[in-house]
């Protein structure tokens, strides 16, 4: 049922601490599980990773502003002899034995996500009201989410009550030469160019909260780094893959190209 | 030849007497000889114009000044310019042409033409209809002419770029300090520098000589020096008992050494600082260009020098590379250079010193001076950033205040409390437009805020009493249409339910053999309400008049019309302010916040509403730019000012109509960019064409009848925003 759900290859993943260690753990007692950190950091990389290591499948879904319970748990369809229901992601990874990764949850509205409230306590339950089914959760059924705290204002976070059924693990950017090791191996460019793309994006990051939202995420860096793989000088890389997308606002991208131009 | 002649047979015809007919002879064969015969013959007809304005004093002056103007111009359409640009100046300011003219040279050489045509402007609009203070100003007697002078010819100053330097210098070092400008006047000799403390830094407003897209990378290559100090210095070095000398090669080695170790990790800063470094390795030794030259020498390693001095720092910097992070080390190299210097008996003058290249600062962040050994120059900037210091830590430490501080409204000071409440105290400064010169003056007029007079507590209750059929009518009309109710949406292509009804529809389709309707879901949506709304009132003197239909004045109406839009507004929870303006001249717009947005409508704010009285004019623009600056921080996506006026702006110190209309007009314009729309409600107005010119005609309305205004006000907001 949840073959095409299936990692095959090893995704990369490169550590940055012990939490391969607590997410297999958690995933042992069956623990829901949050992902906080910024974007681009590595948080989807490191569930699918976990996901290839668990050898489970993972269901991924996408959180949005208009998306409602339905959208989570099925509806009911038409089909010539009348309606017949359907499952929604979160319905199939709980009836099958899936990790269902909900990412930016913060995204969905706060009343749609109260449908997982009875997922993540000891219940392990999932009401299909509607269709006035109850779903007992497989064995292999765990719920992760992850979540971006800076991203968004406070007008957008999680309700008390989901948070606190969660344990939670911290991504950030890694330190500088992990980062480094990250962008080399990703885009397949020399150490040194890595260096420097991480050196530019540090800086970027102390402009957080000062005129960006969010600095160059390792995910910008490691597009750069493709860039200048396929031929295009650092300059206009960092112009196309960091500048550019992070701001509209012609002040800071006239202080971040000035930061390329002092770094490179 | 001949049209010479016949322009000074005209002259002499005109009674200027003989005098001015020879000096215009001798001062229009220079202007030929520099410029062409052309423009010497149509000064003729520009020396007339000045002396029938200003008399035979300014037309000698005039005669003194065209060869000079002819010169520095060196083109004949400039001195064009500048013969016409003389000849409408001197009929603006005509007591002020002379001493105009008799600083020809110096304001050629500052400014170009148009530049000095702004100036010229700046300086009769500055003075209004006041002749004696626009003769201080031409005299330079007033400060403002000096500044404004400095601000029209540099061109891009720091602050037109302070933000993204700002932004450059906290991305490269992680560092946030204040960043303040140079006081004017105090550092005009040669050596400008910028100066940093602990948490400040003080930056010239411009370098001198420098401009365009040089000074651009001046101030980021000074910013960026900075920053390397900050980030690597240490503490402070004791003076103890080192000599002038000693303390500007200690100093010169630790900007060396931090300038080095920011390098190391930003490798193109060296692009950036090398370019300033123009020291070359010949002429004279005296000690300050020995000190450009080591300068150079330890940051460019192309650089040779063949002076033994300089190649014993180089190689005494760079034998301790293993040691940089110590700053320590700036003090033993510099000392050892120091003595050398002191042994060969060089001069050197602590006075007249500035340091080299230009970008580096004057190094007094990197001395601990003690308190009574400070030397002059250096103790008040100091003194002066102790106390900006201490001032900042004075302030409460407000969330806004700390978030001004990264706005680009960040001068925006906070009040200090005011002697008078009626006087008001400066919140800040706004631009205004000046049609003619074609600029926008940035900091041009005051905003005085004025505290709210509370006015008879009986006013709420009347009001209520007064209104009570159209505020319930209002009431009732907002719950009906209350928004952000979710609303049903039937017969939806998607949705999280059937819709039934439509679901039989399709069967009965499908049974029957029709192609169904596939969209039987339904939803539901809450209907989202994002707007902020800023009302402006209008109480100038002539909102005082009493109006035929009614015979009460105007503002009693408007103030009862505010009251119940209010109610509405705080009825649908839209978030509002209400404020009122009027002023007195550009340095007294007098700004009367009633009420802003985090607070809720109560009692004490239609108090406040009761107290407002009318009184002198109407500088609409910059209102409308004040209060958009407040809106602009609203997060709602759509904004709205809804100003309620009763007539066109005008203000004492603007002879010409047109001025405000058009300022007005471009403030409306520039809020529109900014997503702020500017409605105007006009009552009882007179000049529809000009409201409209200002406003646009879809964004204004007429109230005739002001027994209306109430019932209208409040439905043409509902329909307006709905």
């Amino acid at each position: 049922m949840l073959d095409g759900y299936m990692i095959e290859t090893e995704p990369y993943y490169r550590p940055t601490g012990n939490e391969v260690d607590l997410f297999a753990a958690a995933y042992a007692a069956r623990l829901p599980a949050m992902l906080k950190g910024p974007t681009g950091c590595g948080k989807t990389r490191f569930i699918e990773h976990m996901a290839w290591r668990l050898k489970r499948p993972i269901v991924t879904i996408s959180c949005h502003e208009d998306m409602t319970a339905s959208d989570l748990v099925g509806r009911f369809l038409l089909d010539p002899n009348g309606t017949v229901w359907a499952d929604g992601p979160l319905t199939l990874a709980v009836r099958h034995g899936a990790i269902c990764y909900l990412d930016e949850v913060v995204e969905a509205r706060q009343d749609t996500t109260v449908v997982i409230h009875a997922l993540t306590d000891d219940r392990r339950i999932l009401p299909l009201e509607k269709k006035g089914e109850l779903v007992q959760a497989h064995p292999d059924f765990q719920l992760v989410i992850s979540y971006n705290p800076g991203y968004q204002s406070v007008l957008k976070d999680l309700k008390e009550s989901t948070k606190q059924r969660f344990c939670a693990l911290d991504f950030g950017y890694p330190d500088p030469s992990v980062e480094t090791e990250i962008v080399a191996s990703e885009a397949n460019i020399d150490n040194s160019t890595a260096h420097t793309l991480v050196e530019i994006a540090r800086r970027s990051r102390n402009l957080r909260g000062q005129g960006l939202n969010e600095g160059a995420s390792t995910r910008m860096l490691i597009s750069a780094g493709h860039l200048i793989k396929a031929g295009v000088p650092i300059g206009e890389a960092c112009t196309v893959a960091l500048i550019v997308p992070i701001t509209d606002d012609p002040d800071m991208r006239d202080a971040l190209s000035n930061v390329v131009a002092a770094c490179a | 030849m001949a049209p010479w002649l016949r322009a000074r047979r005209k002259l002499d015809g005109a009674g200027y007497g003989e005098a001015l007919c020879q000096t215009y002879a001798r001062a229009s064969i220079t202007v030929a000889s520099e410029v062409g015969p052309e423009p010497a013959i149509e000064m003729a007809d520009t020396l007339s114009a000045v002396t029938i304005k200003s008399g035979l004093q300014a037309g000698a002056h005039f005669c003194e000044a065209a060869p000079i103007a002819a010169r520095l111009l060196k083109n004949f359409q400039r001195f064009r310019a500048w013969l016409s640009l003389m000849q409408r100046f001197a009929a603006l300011a005509p007591e002020s042409v002379v001493p105009v003219l008799s600083r020809t040279d110096a304001l050629i050489a500052e400014l170009n033409v148009s530049q000095l045509e702004a100036w010229l402007l700046a300086g009769v609009r500055l003075s209004g209809v006041d002749v004696e203070k626009r003769l201080a100003f031409f005299t330079f007697e007033a400060p403002e002419a000096a500044r404004l002078l400095d601000r029209e010819s540099k061109g891009i100053g720091f602050f037109d770029m302070d933000r993204r330097l700002r932004a450059y210098l906290s991305a490269l070092f992680g560092v946030h300090p204040v960043i303040r400008e140079a006081p004017p006047g105090r550092h005009d000799g040669s050596g400008r520098r910028s100066s940093f403390g602990e948490s400040f830094i003080q930056m010239p407003g411009h370098y001198r000589g420098v401009r365009g897209p040089e000074s651009e990378m001046l101030f980021r290559a000074a910013l960026a020096h900075i920053g390397a100090h900050l980030r690597f210095g240490g503490r402070r070095f004791a003076l103890g008992q080192l000599k002038p000398l000693q303390v500007a090669v200690v100093s010169l080695i630790e900007d060396a050494r931090v300038e080095h170790l920011a390098m190391a990790e930003m490798p193109g800063l060296r692009r950036l600082w090398t370019a300033f470094h123009v020291a070359e390795a010949s002429g004279a030794l005296t000690a300050e260009s020995r000190f450009a030259r080591l300068s150079r020498a330890l940051i460019d390693p192309d650089f040779e020098d063949i002076d033994g001095w300089v190649r014993k720092g180089r190689e005494l910097f760079f034998a301790a590379k293993d040691k940089w992070h110590d700053p320590a080390i700036s003090r033993s190299i510099g000392n050892l250079l120091g003595n050398d210097l002191g042994q060969l008996r060089i001069q050197f003058n602590a006075k007249s010193y500035a340091v080299q290249p230009l970008y580096r600062d004057d190094n007094l962040g990197l001395w601990a001076f003690p308190e009574d050994a400070a030397p002059e120059e250096c103790s008040d900037v100091i003194v002066e950033g102790a106390r900006a210091t201490q001032g900042d830590d004075a302030l409460p430490p407000d969330k806004e205040r700390e978030e001004t501080d990264r706005d680009p409204d960040a001068d925006r000071v906070k009040p200090i409390p005011p002697k008078d409440p009626t006087q008001g105290v400066a919140i800040a400064r706004q631009s205004e437009y000046d049609y003619e010169a074609r600029v926008e003056r940035p900091d041009w007029v005051t905003i005085h805020a004025v505290a709210p007079q509370a006015g008879a507590a009986s006013y709420d209750r009347e009001v209520r009493q007064r209104y009570q059929a159209l505020i319930a009518r209002i009431t009732e009309l907002v719950r009906a249409t209350r928004v952000g109710r979710p609303e049903r949406l039937k017969k939806q292509q998607e949705g999280e339910t059937l819709d039934l009804d439509a679901c039989i529809e399709a069967v009965r389709d499908m049974r029957s053999g029709f192609l169904p309707d596939l969209r039987v879901y339904q939803a539901r949506q809450a209907r989202h309400r994002d707007l902020s709304v800023s009302v402006l009132l209008d109480i100038s003197a002539s909102t005082g008049d009493p109006v035929g239909d009614v015979g009460v004045p105007i503002i009693d109406v408007l103030r009862d019309a505010t009251v119940v839009l209010a109610h509405a507004m705080a009825e649908l929870r839209d978030p509002f302010s209400i404020a009122a303006f009027n002023s007195n001249g550009r340095d007294d717009v007098r700004y009367t916040q009633i009420k802003n947005f985090a607070e809720p409508f109560t009692r004490a704010a239609t108090a406040a509403l009761a107290g407002i009285k009318p009184g002198y004019s109407t500088r609409l623009g910059a209102a409308l730019r004040e209060t958009g600056s407040q809106l602009a921080r609203q997060p709602s996506h759509r904004r709205l000012i809804l100003l309620i006026s009763d007539g066109e702006p005008s203000d004492i110190d603007c002879p010409d109509p047109k001025y405000l209309v058009e300022d007005a007009r471009r403030a409306v314009q520039t809020l529109a960019g900014q997503g702020i729309n500017v409605f105007s409600v006009q009552v009882g107005s007179r000049d529809r064409e000009t409201e409209e010119r200002i406003f646009g005609r879809r964004n204004i309305v007429h109230i005739n009848s002001i027994a209306e205004l109430p019932e209208k006000l409040s439905f043409l907001y509902l329909r307006l925003t709905a």
